[in-house]
């Protein structure tokens, strides 16, 4: 009984295939040719190649990226500007330690070149203060050379109290005018 | 010398008439008292308040008005009043002034005696015959009923720089005639300040005006700093330290030309506070040069030659002033070892510098801005105590000082005490000290007499710095 069945369906298949039409013709060759095998062999080449181009190239970026940052963090620390006590030239520990950092980044950027700003708050005599700013930018570099930095790496000036970073006639405008600055004279774009 | 003997008390009291002739001469001073709410008085200790002002005689003296040859009066009445009020600010004088014009010729001496005046100015303006304009003036000794003095000037067009100045001229001459001493109206003064408009600015520039505080001009134009300005004796030059270079250089400027030359010592360092010689054969100044400053010399005719003339320790040492022979120099120093500067005088060639200012021990006091009198032995300076009364805000005060040499250590004035004084500089004549202050009513530029101790604006409403009178000028 079983076979039965198997047997009709076949027959059943074998007709229907019959009465569908003309036997097809052999498909025509739809396939890549060997040139754009050959092409899309390249591109994927090529394809890959860009992929591990631009990661490099994102690689270098973020490297440069972050030389970059550590540039400028070098760049801050080098200018970042030191306070004095009034009518004081000397060096404060908190000071001493911020020229300790300056030093460390002079030593590894030989050629890097600074110029000290000394300035003074605006009580007493423009002239008086004008000497003042002076001794203040002196002891930065003799500290600063004390460290066994070369001295002909450093310049002054002193402004005195023309230049006041912070305007008011108050402690806390004055405090912060009692400074030196530090502008860098040579090898800024090649801080590592 | 001249000066006749004569009563050092007045004679006459002064009639009704001439009272109502008057107008308010007071008004141009500034009233020494009382001082304002917030304006605690600032005394020094240790120093005595006040010059003893001289008690002498201030003798009346009659302006009357100018007659003009060539017809304009206006003019004749425009050179009365600048004389008029040179006498007044010469503070010799009590100025009988704005007088009606009184009929006929000559000098009714009677009237003048009678009236209470001591001295009669008159003055003719002139036309030569080659156009020239020349200002008679004629003194006329009231008491003695006499023509004292007759001379005169020649004046340039009234559009000429120089018109004012040939003016002043004529003022000093009758202060001369009457008391023997120079007068101080033939001068200008040179001060630091940021161009009007941009009070905020980064630039301060040289400016300079006349004697009676007119002509206010903008000398530099460097949009730089300028800083401690100086005249040289002969007054055809100011040196003064700029910052138009990079780092503080002084230049010697020659006012008529413009031009400028940098002090070209061949040192490095940074150049501040020149002053001349009295025989301006040199220029000495702070050299700034690692820690310390010290004062230097420079050949200001050959234009070289650094000569160093001090120099110990980590010192500041700066803002030199010499004495009027020359042999001596007042200086600012912190050698004391004290963080706050005081003032030295000591010998023109170095040696041992004595302390001037009155310092105590353990006391934070600041002297600064010497100034040495053309005439005598006085200097003049700037200075605070930092004591409770002299602090007001959590400011200190600076106040100006004399210190007589010649009177012996002890010999200190105070010659201000309200608001703040800095920069004092004395006129050619010995007498005036002109500084720059801030007051209740705003900053200025003020002039106070010595001898009798009133004050005058000079410059109102300006920020001015380091002033600094200059010698007689347009002197052949």
């Amino acid at each position: 009984m079983y076979k039965t069945r198997l047997l009709v369906a076949t027959f059943v298949v074998a007709l229907v295939a019959a009465c569908g039409s003309e036997p097809a013709p052999p498909p025509a060759p739809t396939g890549p040719t060997p040139e754009e095998l050959e092409r899309r062999r390249q591109d994927s080449i090529a394809r890959v190649q860009a992929a591990e181009e631009a990661r490099m190239r994102a690689e270098q970026e973020q490297m440069e990226r972050e030389a970059a940052r550590r540039a400028e963090s070098l760049r801050r620390t080098l200018r970042e500007v030191v306070y004095f006590d009034y009518d004081q030239s000397n060096i404060r520990s908190d000071t001493q330690e911020k020229l300790r950092a300056k030093a460390d980044v002079l030593r590894g950027n030989p050629g890097v070149s600074l110029r000290m700003e000394g300035h003074a708050d605006e009580r007493g005599t423009s002239e008086y203060n004008i000497a003042l700013g002076n001794e203040r930018a002196e002891a930065v570099i003799q500290t600063l050379t004390g460290f066994g930095l070369d001295a002909n790496r450093f310049s002054s000036v002193s402004y005195g109290e023309e230049r006041p970073m912070a305007q008011g006639s108050n402690e806390s405008a004055w405090s912060r005018n009692r400074r030196v600055e530090f502008v860098i004279t040579a090898g800024g774009d090649e801080l590592r | 010398m001249s000066v006749r003997t004569r009563a050092t008390a007045p004679r006459t009291p002064v009639v009704p008439l001439l009272a109502a002739l008057l107008l308010p001469v007071s008004a141009t001073w500034l009233p020494t008292g009382p001082l304002s709410a917030q304006e605690a008085e600032q005394v020094i200790p240790g120093v005595a308040l006040g010059l003893v002002y001289e008690t002498t005689y201030v003798p009346p003296i009659a302006v009357l008005p100018f007659r003009s040859g060539g017809g304009d009066e206006s003019q004749a009445e425009a050179v009365r009043q600048i004389v008029a009020r040179d006498l007044r600010f010469s503070d010799r004088f009590t100025v009988i002034d704005s007088l009606p014009a009184l009929p006929g010729e000559g000098i009714d001496y009677g009237l003048w005696d009678g009236l209470g005046a001591d001295w009669a100015l008159t003055g003719v303006l002139e036309r030569t015959g080659t156009g020239e304009v020349v200002l008679e003036i004629e003194l006329h000794d009231i008491v003695f009923a006499s023509l004292r003095e007759r001379r005169r000037f020649p004046l340039p067009g009234s559009g000429d720089p120089d018109f004012r100045l040939a003016v002043h001229q004529a003022s000093d001459a009758v202060v001369t005639w009457v008391t023997g001493d120079n007068g101080m109206a033939a001068s200008r003064i040179v001060f630091a300040m940021r161009p009007w408009g941009d009070p905020e600015g980064r630039s301060k520039e040289l400016y300079a005006v006349d004697s009676d505080g007119e002509n206010l001009q903008r000398v530099t134009w460097d949009e730089s700093i300028v800083v401690s300005p100086t005249w040289s004796p002969q007054g055809d030059r100011v040196a003064y330290t700029s910052y138009k270079s990079g780092i503080p250089v002084i230049y010697e400027r020659e006012l008529a030309s413009g031009q400028e030359h940098p002090l070209d010592t061949g040192q490095d360092g940074q150049q501040i506070t020149p002053t001349y010689h009295p025989n301006g054969s040199t220029i000495t100044f702070a050299l700034l040069a690692g820690r310390r400053s010290d004062l230097h010399s420079y050949d200001a005719r050959q234009r070289c030659c650094l000569s160093r003339r001090l120099g110990e320790g980590f010192h500041k040492n700066l803002q030199p002033t010499y004495s009027q022979d020359g042999r001596r120099i007042a200086f600012t120093s912190n050698r004391l070892g004290t963080p706050t500067p005081q003032i030295y005088v000591m010998p023109a060639d170095g040696g041992d510098a004595v302390l001037i200012s009155p310092y105590r021990y353990g006391e934070r006091s600041y002297f600064t801005d010497p100034d040495w009198s053309p005439l005598s032995s006085k200097i003049a300076f700037a200075g605070r105590v930092d004591t409770g009364r002299t602090r007001v805000g959590g400011i200190m005060r600076y106040q100006i000082l004399v210190a007589d040499l010649e009177a012996g250590t002890n010999r200190l004035v105070q010659l201000t005490r309200e608001g703040n004084n800095e920069d004092p500089s004395w006129a050619p004549n010995g007498r005036h000290i002109v500084f720059t202050g801030e007051r209740s009513s705003g900053h200025g530029v003020f002039v106070v007499d010595t001898g009798t101790g009133r004050t005058r604006t000079l410059v109102a409403g300006v920020r001015a710095e380091d002033v600094d009178w200059s010698p007689l000028l347009g002197r052949e």
